[in-house]
């Protein structure tokens, strides 16, 4: 199992100009390692969505690489974005799948049993998934990860014994025209 | 009275500058969908759930695209989450053309009357999303003034497509 927040330090470590889009307990976390202009906060944006507004962004900046910190609780929310995210495949974009199988934002209520996330995304007709459960075997990969085309969907199985901080509750319409103003886009409308 | 073509709307969707558009198929819709995936300008996509349609959309844009959300008003009850998180909350300029399914019914007095119908205005309403009536080509002018207003709000704004598209 990974420590969650070893897996942050590791990819902020690594991350140099790609959009990271985080939602539940990732955007507590991940501000710990990174403060950056592309790193966009979704939570409260829509329950389950955070892959699909990446995948917006990711088809309208195809020079720009995508990450999502994406739950399982919020996948299981929205399991057909899998075929969108195959269907339309963008390569610039990469899924990280935290998998802890419950919903700790809310309580750590456990998720339904036996779900392979990483054969629902290769059934929904992604070509490129991974699975690790171990840091020692993602970090080689990750440099890879980040420049390959993808798309991605990689399953990451991870855990975390660290105290949370509170939720950030910035101005969401700041937090859209913050990432539009670091992605350099001009027009108004 | 027949519904307005697709090959108008198409035109003026393209004259305003729109980049993607977000369409799952239904009934109404059908003929503009189709008319949009033979057109080389305006790149379809085609989620699998209206508030995934929404929430693309929303991502779209904030990349510098202009995106057109095409749904029935079916699904657009269905994305009010996504419609709530991704365009009313941060201010997102998203464009509706939400299809009126049980119009034509209600109009000839078909009973039962399609609850699609009666819950659409109510729910853009309670939602604070202005919107305007399409009937046929003679009000496609309202496409226009909905880009207008969600620019100038940077709300969503909507038309309301009542009767299904022709070729």
């Amino acid at each position: 199992m990974i420590e969650r927040i070893d897996l942050f330090r590791m990819v902020a470590q690594h991350r140099t100009d790609e959009v990271v889009v985080m939602t539940m307990t990732a955007t507590l976390q991940w501000p710990l390692v990174s403060d950056h202009p592309l790193d966009f906060d979704f939570l409260a944006f829509g329950m389950g969505h955070a892959s699909d507004f990446a995948l917006g962004v990711a088809l309208a900046r195809p020079e720009r690489k995508v990450i999502v910190w994406k739950g399982d609780g919020g996948l299981l929310m929205s399991l057909g974005s899998l075929v969108t995210m195959g269907s339309y495949a963008p390569p610039n974009l990469l899924v990280f799948l935290l998998e802890n199988r419950s919903y700790e934002m809310v309580g750590g209520q456990l998720l339904p049993p036996g779900v392979d996330f990483a054969g629902l995304a290769r059934a929904a007709g992604i070509a490129k998934v991974e699975q690790y459960d171990d840091l020692a075997r993602f970090g080689p990969e990750l440099p890879r990860l980040l420049s390959e085309p993808g798309p991605h969907f990689v399953v990451l199985r991870v855990d975390n014994h660290e105290t949370l901080p509170p939720v950030s509750h910035t101005d969401h319409s700041q937090r859209v025209r913050g990432l539009r103003t670091a992605l350099g886009v001009q027009s108004p409308s | 009275m027949e519904g307005p073509s697709a090959a108008s709307t198409l035109g003026r969707l393209k004259a305003l500058g729109f980049t993607h558009a977000l369409s799952i198929p239904d009934s109404e819709s059908r003929q503009l969908h189709a008319a949009i995936e033979n057109d080389s300008d305006i790149e379809l996509i085609v989620p699998t759930r209206e508030g995934e349609s929404i929430a693309i959309a929303a991502g779209l844009w904030t990349g510098g695209a202009k995106p057109i959300v095409i749904i029935q008003n079916t699904g657009l009850m269905e994305a009010g989450d996504a419609l709530r998180g991704c365009g009313l909350g941060p201010s997102i300029p998203l464009r509706l053309m939400v299809g009126w399914r049980g119009f034509v019914g209600a109009e000839a007095r078909r009973v039962p009357i399609d609850s699609a119908y009666t819950y659409t205005e109510p729910v853009l309403t309670a939602w604070g999303v202005p919107y305007e009536i399409i009937e046929g080509d003679a009000d496609l002018e309202a496409i226009d003034r909905m880009d207008e207003m969600a620019a100038s709000s940077s709300k969503p704004a909507a038309v309301l497509c009542a009767r299904g598209f022709g070729p």
